[in-house]
């Protein structure tokens, strides 16, 4: 097998608060191939979004090796970590996703101001992941003016706009009915099926959870069950 | 680079609150554009002055008259080219809120002296042969409406007409001065009428200011230690000044006006630049949640501080310009309001790069604040609100 694009090794990461040290993450191994869907459950609390972070070079370990597409995080930093974030990372957000005084057409935009290419480039790139993600219509809505899902929905066309490798969504359905959540799922579906993203999705719901191959539970820190699963799509 | 379509875009985030934010800098940058243009116009007054003219007075103070005699004497000091004399005569037309100043003064000398106060050849022929005639500065008549031909009565409230009546004086003609020296809203009429109509009444007429124009060639400190000497043991000493030191003087009347403005201007700085600084940080905190957006896509720290410099900066353009325009905008209303008290009023060129200086500098300041806590602020705390 290849080398994976998420190799994590005795991965430690504490918060200090008012003198008392918690212990979010507790030498958590695990790899995590290129073109997986993953599940990441757990309870409240048992450090999801933490170890979402750390893979997306948003926080740092304390301890232990976290290496995404070949670059070692623990040693990245300043605007080579920001430059490989751009190149490498497309992020959905539970809440705070959009810049809500930019058009989704504007929002989609923002990673390829990072790149090189022309303000004309830029906009077709950007019109065609709203296209992908079914909102061509709205491109010159404010994220007000848009439902919960089309916003998750402009996230998504954001995140892959500049075709990074790697999708960290944590909980993209959070905040959604049935019926929009339903939208996203589909969308991270052909993300994965069709562009072969690798996708790391963090959930409390099990429905969603479904639509991954592979599920990883979390719990106090520490690696639990994993499951293989036949998702949804692929039974399709 | 930040993306700089936020600039403008997170202007009308709060549109109300960047209006006033705007609107206040613009205020503060005008005020302190006006404040610095009454300085140098206060200061140009006493700058344009002629060098070589000299004013006397009463050593006592200027309030203090000096005998009509004393003019022959100053006449024959070596060095003395012509002198006249000039003689407040605080008087006020139908009511004490009509304030102008008006003066007793012999034409000839006066107008031969003072040739900044251009009066039209033929108002001088009127004023020769009408004793009760007077000549008044061009903005005075605009205010008052008073044209050539026309009697302006006024009540003599330092010098009552010996019949209890009102003085009569007869626009004989305008005058206009083009310099800040010498102001463009005074009455002046002539002398034999004002000392005869005294005398009627009993009352020895004296002078106020005697005015000196040195002779080309003479030496002017000389000239001065002269004029005082000739008085150094009279029943009356004298100050002899150059009429630059006698406007000093005469601003330093209402104590260091200049130095109070500048104070006024710099208290007006620090307090627009404090809430400028809160205006940034308030906007700074509204935009917490975009700065981990941006951060978590790959813009670098350094792009979130360039981008809260370059809103504050662009703000404080916006307001400090509007400031500067405004300043230039009314100068011709207020030069009109402050004629009498700083004649000439004109916004300089060194003031418009001074509100221009001020408005590029306060956005920077104003914004390094917000602009570093944006640098530092990490993705985690942006998104926990911290
Ligand atoms: N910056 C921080 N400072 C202090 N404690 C933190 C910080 N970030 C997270 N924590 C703590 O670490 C623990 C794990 O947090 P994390 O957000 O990773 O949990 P989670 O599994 O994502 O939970 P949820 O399902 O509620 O989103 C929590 O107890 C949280 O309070
Ligand atoms: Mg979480």
């Amino acid at each position: 097998m290849a080398q994976p694009l998420i190799r994590l090794k005795d991965v430690t990461k504490t918060y200090t608060r008012g003198g008392e040290t918690l212990t979010v993450l507790n030498r958590l191994a695990l790899d995590m191939e290129e073109g997986g869907y993953f599940a990441l459950m757990g309870p409240s609390g048992s450090g999801k979004t933490t170890l979402l972070n750390l893979i997306g070079g948003l926080d740092r370990a304390d301890h232990g090796l976290v290496a995404v597409a070949g670059e070692d995080l623990t040693v990245l930093e300043g605007a080579a970590l920001s430059a490989w974030r751009a190149r490498t990372v497309g992020f959905v957000f539970q809440g705070f996703n959009l810049i809500p005084v930019l058009t989704a057409l504007e929002n989609v935009e923002l990673p390829l101001k990072l790149t090189g290419l022309s303000g004309k480039a830029r906009r077709e790139h950007a019109l065609h992941a709203l296209e992908l993600v079914g909102l061509s219509d709205r491109a010159k809505h404010r994220p007000g003016q848009l439902s919960g899902g089309q916003e998750q929905r402009v996230a998504i066309a954001r995140a892959v706009v500049s075709d990074p490798k790697l999708i960290l969504a944590d909980e993209p359905t959070g905040d959604l009915d049935r019926a929009s959540a339903e939208q996203v799922l589909t969308l991270l579906d052909k993300l994965n099926t069709q562009m072969k993203k690798t996708i790391l999705m963090v959930t409390h719901d099990p429905h969603a959870a479904q639509h991954a191959r592979t599920i990883v539970h979390l719990d106090k820190g520490q690696l639990g069950r994993i499951e293989h699963n036949q998702p949804a799509a692929a039974r399709a | 680079m930040p993306p700089i379509v936020l600039l403008w875009r997170n202007l009308w985030r709060r549109p109300l609150r960047s209006i006033l934010t705007v609107m206040s800098l613009a205020v503060a940058v005008f005020l302190i554009c006006g404040l610095r243009s009454i300085i140098t116009t206060i200061r140009a007054a006493a700058d344009n002055c002629d060098p070589r003219r000299l004013a006397v007075m009463s050593a006592s103070g200027l309030f203090v008259e000096l005998p009509l005699h004393y003019q022959a004497r100053i006449d024959k000091v070596p060095g003395v080219e012509i002198t006249t004399k000039f003689q407040w005569f605080g008087g006020y037309y139908r009511s004490q809120k009509n304030f102008f100043a008006q003066f007793a003064i012999d034409p000839e000398t006066m107008f031969a002296m003072y040739p900044e106060c251009k009066v039209e050849p033929d108002a001088i022929q009127r004023m020769a042969t009408d004793r009760t005639a007077c000549i008044i500065g061009s903005s005075l008549a605009r205010e008052f409406g008073w044209k050539v031909g026309d009697t302006i009565p006024l009540v003599g409230a330092l010098h009552p007409h010996p019949e209890d009546k009102a003085w009569e004086f007869k626009v004989a003609g305008l005058y206009h001065s083009d310099r800040p020296n010498f102001d463009n809203r005074t009455l002046f009429f002539r002398w034999d009428y004002f000392e005869e109509t005294l005398k009627q009444g009993g009352v020895p007429p004296a002078v106020g200011v005697y005015s000196i124009r040195v002779a080309p060639g003479a030496d002017v400190a000389q000239v001065i230690a002269d004029v005082e000497d000739v008085f150094k043991d009279s029943e009356q000493r004298i100050d002899c000044t150059t009429e630059a030191e006698f406007q000093r003087q005469f601003q330093s009347m209402f104590g260091n006006m200049p130095l109070f403005l500048t104070w006024i201007g710099a208290g007006v700085l620090i307090a627009i630049l404090v809430a400028s600084v809160n205006t940034m940080l308030m906007a700074m905190r509204e935009q917490t949640p975009d700065i981990g957006i941006l951060k978590a896509l790959g813009f670098t720290d350094g792009s979130m501080f360039v981008l809260f410099l370059l809103q504050s900066t662009f703000l404080a353009l916006l307001g400090g310009g509007l400031g500067v325009f405004g300043a230039l905008a009314t100068a011709p209303f207020i030069s009109a309001g402050l004629e009498m008290f700083a004649p000439g009023y004109a916004v300089q060129p060194g003031t418009v790069v001074l509100g221009a200086v001020v408005a590029l500098a306060i956005g920077p300041i104003a914004g390094i604040l917000p602009a570093m806590r944006a640098r530092s602020l990490t993705c985690i705390a942006a998104f926990r609100g911290e």
